[in-house]
């Protein structure tokens, strides 16, 4: 399958404009792995999900196989501006190994809430998720989305995710990326309103021979708007990586900003960064910034805290963790918190 | 009150001659063209097999599926070589007077009166003049075109020859190599410190033509050399193609600056390729500026060969109306201890687009190499396009990476704050787009700053609003 393609094509010989994995072979059944919590209370639960295209999203034919074949359907539907959170577990086992899900989260005018999704795998059969979420913020809403994913390294984690933001509105993003033998993943938004404003905070942790295939386009249409990227990643073994961030400016979003920051940790001299930070900009009149940057763990570093009795492997989970921090921090939940910490230190 | 800022003037370069010429080969591109063109230039029956081979992997390749849309441009439109009526000169005297004119007009002889060591000139496809310093001649500096070198120095030329480009490496790569012709071969001898540039200068006049003159330098170990390369041409309203190759070997502890000023006229498809391969301790950069051509499609890249090697990048592209201006820089880190600076800049205006297109490859065995990016993009009006496409490939974790991109307008802050210090909003704004400009006019040699600075040609006149 040859998924999760640029929106703008850069030389072949790059090698990064798609990604190119065998194809799956999934049998599809029920999943019942799904566990809901939080203040169920106040948001619409339903079925009801609709089947329009994807703008980008990965690839065709996974995008069909959720259209046609999806195992969960839910759509989550909020109003009010009092706190509430929303958990979504979808937990892997023998009897669920694949999900084909369709999420659809709509958060009415002036209203806010915080969705939490986490995919997790219990014992260490292949599992597959392919998922479709699709995050509608109308005017003056703020939602605030954490995915986690920890499946485990013998598994397929396919997620397509599109975002539309009107006026004033705020879709803020925390994603982990920890799992999955391939984890590839697509990232719309499309900010059409003025003043919409649309932040993503991504760490990944690559180990073994994980393939992660990160895709974010951001594309900025009403005036005022603002798009925020942070990655920050880490790559051990023989891990791999490819981030494709898009920021485009179209004509029209007068006094917008864009700005995309990624950080690449390398632990290991067989782990492979690539990255293809894009500005795309048909507005004069915007203030557009990207940096990337890859590297070893400073050695000084190293030394210091390895001098304060530390070993070398208790070192590096310390810096990984330093580092994921500020990402880490943007997460209310203090058990998933200790969950991500536990997760970073059970994986290097 | 309305705010204007110029595009280049194009004046002094948009002068033709009338299409005069010994020998224009019929257009088109199959073997009896090919075969034509290499009985034309009398040539080793090597040099014939090494074209015949690349018809066919030209014939085997695509046309490239990212970038400038380049479905204008057709073959069977296009005279591959066209030979002006005189031969090799080495003397502007003996240089027939429309061609003498020409370069009179671009400056040349005047140039090489005062600051260059070696000149060469082309026109259309062949070289018309070429000279160099008795002093380096006496050093063992070999300067001469490139049909000369095929003739007089065979092993040298195949040994390098389409060895650091493949011939393969695109589909343009391999048209260049079957159709090939003019160009300029530079050889400096181990230790030999070349402290005056040499340049070399491609006009082509010809319509419904193209260029495709190949350069081969060769800095041996411990010399150094400064090589400048101009080009322009007139405008025609069919497209013209130029497709040339540049091959630089920078041997060990050697020093190249390869610095370009490409005027290309605005008919012109420019679909350059130029390598560097660097070896120990070697160091190569690239100056180059980029104003002229409808499209470009221009990556210079070094190859990072040897231990301890460096390169450096610093560019400057302004795409006005109709153009397509999408250039950028490649480096590939193959050895410990290397390291790479890339600085470029860009300028879009009246609906220009200007797209910085990179790659940096940093492979495992590269440990403890250094690399930094900087590019930065200033739109000049709300019709024009600006993109940034760069990818790194980080292969071994003992590296230091970074990439920073910028784009946007000229800050109405920094405007205001120049304003208030008395400065006309006009002359404001020339300051700044100058000082955008200035990190790479000052790496140029004094004369080509100038010449950039006129081509930028800021004119704020009359009125703003």
């Amino acid at each position: 399958m040859i998924l999760n393609s640029t929106p703008v094509r850069t030389s072949k010989s790059f090698k990064i404009n798609d990604i190119e994995i065998e194809d799956v072979d999934v049998k599809i059944q029920k999943f019942d792995g799904l566990k809901v919590s939080g203040d169920i209370e106040k948001f619409s639960i339903s079925n009801d999900v609709k089947k329009l295209p994807l703008v980008y999203g990965i690839g065709k034919k996974l995008e069909n196989q959720v259209y046609n074949n999806a195992n969960q359907n839910i759509n989550i539907t909020f109003e009010g501006k009092e706190d509430k959170d929303f958990y979504l577990e979808f937990n892997f086992d023998d009897e669920n190994d694949a999900l084909v899900g369709n999420i659809e989260i709509n958060a009415k005018e002036n209203s806010k809430a915080t969705i939490i999704i986490k995919y997790i795998s219990d014992g260490m059969k292949e599992h597959y998720n392919n998922s479709i979420l699709k995050v509608c913020a109308n005017e003056f809403s703020e939602i605030n989305v954490v995915i986690v994913n920890m499946l485990n390294n013998k598994s397929n984690n396919f997620l397509s995710i599109e975002n539309t933001l009107h006026k004033k509105s705020h879709i803020n993003y925390t994603v982990v990326d920890f799992g999955g033998k391939a984890s590839i993943s697509n990232y719309y938004s499309n900010l059409i309103g003025q003043e919409a404003k649309s932040n993503i905070n991504t760490i990944y942790l690559g180990t073994q021979e994980q393939l992660f295939d990160i895709n974010y386009i951001a594309e900025l249409k009403g005036e005022k708007s603002n798009v925020n990227i942070e990655v920050q990643g880490a790559l051990n073994d023989s891990a791999k990586k490819n981030f494709k961030g898009t920021i485009d400016f179209k004509k029209g979003c007068k006094k917008s900003v864009g700005n995309e920051n990624e950080f690449c940790m390398l632990l290991s001299d067989k782990a492979r960064s690539k990255g293809l930070p894009m500005l795309l900009c048909t507005e004069e009149d915007v203030e557009g910034n990207h940096s990337s940057a890859a590297g070893k763990v400073d050695r000084d570093m190293v030394f210091y805290i390895m001098s304060r009795g530390f070993s070398y492997k208790e070192t590096m989970k310390l810096i990984v963790k330093a580092k994921f921090n500020n990402i880490i921090e943007g997460i209310k939940d203090e058990i998933i918190k200790e969950e991500i910490l536990n997760e970073i230190d059970k994986r290097i | 009150m309305k705010n204007t800022i110029k595009e280049i003037n194009r004046n002094v370069y948009d002068f033709k001659n009338e299409d005069r010429y010994d020998f224009k080969i019929q257009k088109g591109l199959n073997r009896e063209i090919i075969e034509e063109i290499s009985k034309q230039k009398n040539e080793p029956d090597w040099m014939t097999e090494i074209r015949l081979k690349a018809l066919e992997i030209y014939n085997d390749l695509e046309l490239p599926t990212w970038g400038p849309d380049l479905s204008e441009l057709d073959m069977d439109d296009i005279a591959t070589y066209v030979r002006p009526k005189t031969k090799l000169n080495n003397n502007w005297e003996d240089v027939p007077e429309d061609i003498k004119n020409t370069f009179d007009r671009l400056g040349i002889p005047e140039a090489e009166k005062k600051s260059l060591s070696g000149v060469g000139a082309q026109y259309d496809s062949e070289v018309v003049y070429h000279s160099i310093k008795e002093e380096l001649v006496n050093q063992g500096v070999i300067y001469t075109d490139m049909e000369t070198a095929v003739r007089e120095y065979p092993d040298i030329v195949k040994q390098h020859f389409m060895k650091c480009v493949p011939i393969n490496d695109h589909k343009f790569v391999a048209l260049h190599t079957a159709v090939w012709s003019g160009g300029s071969f530079v050889y400096v001898p181990k230790g030999i410190k070349v402290d005056i540039p040499l340049q070399s200068y491609f006009r082509l006049n010809s319509p419904e033509s193209g260029q495709f003159e190949h350069t081969l330098i060769i800095v041996e170990e411990g010399a150094s050399l400064h090589f400048i390369e101009g080009c322009s041409a007139p405008k025609y309203n069919k497209v013209n193609l130029h497709a040339g190759c540049v091959e630089l070997y920078v041997k060990e502890k050697a020093y190249l600056r390869y610095s370009t000023i490409e005027n290309w006229s605005k008919n012109m498809l420019n679909l350059n390729t130029k390598k560097a391969i660097v070896e120990k301790d070697g160091q190569i950069d690239w100056v180059s500026g980029s104003f002229g051509s409808k499209i470009s499609m221009l990556y210079p890249m070094s190859i990072l060969n040897g231990e301890g090697s460096k390169t450096e990048y610093t560019g400057i592209s302004f795409a006005g109306e109709n153009q397509n201006l999408d250039t950028g820089f490649k480096v590939i880190h193959n050895a410990p201890n290397t390291s790479s600076v890339v600085n470029s800049k860009s300028l879009s205006k009246n609906g220009g687009t200007c797209t910085y297109r990179a790659l940096t490859q940093i492979n495992a065995n590269a440990k403890n190499s250094k690399c930094s990016v900087s590019c930065e993009s200033l739109m000049l009006d709300d019709i024009s396009k600006s993109d940034t496409i760069p990818v790194n490939d980080i292969r071994t974790d003992d590296v230091e990476f970074s990439h920073e991109a910028k784009i946007g307008k000229i800050s109405d802050k920094t405007i205001f704050y120049l304003m208030s210090r008395g400065i006309s909003e006009e002359d404001a704004k020339a300051m700044i787009v100058r000082g955008f400009a200035y990190p790479i006019s000052k790496e140029l040699p004094v004369e080509y700053a100038v010449e950039m600075n006129n081509l930028i040609n800021l004119e704020l006149e009359g009125s703003i609003g």
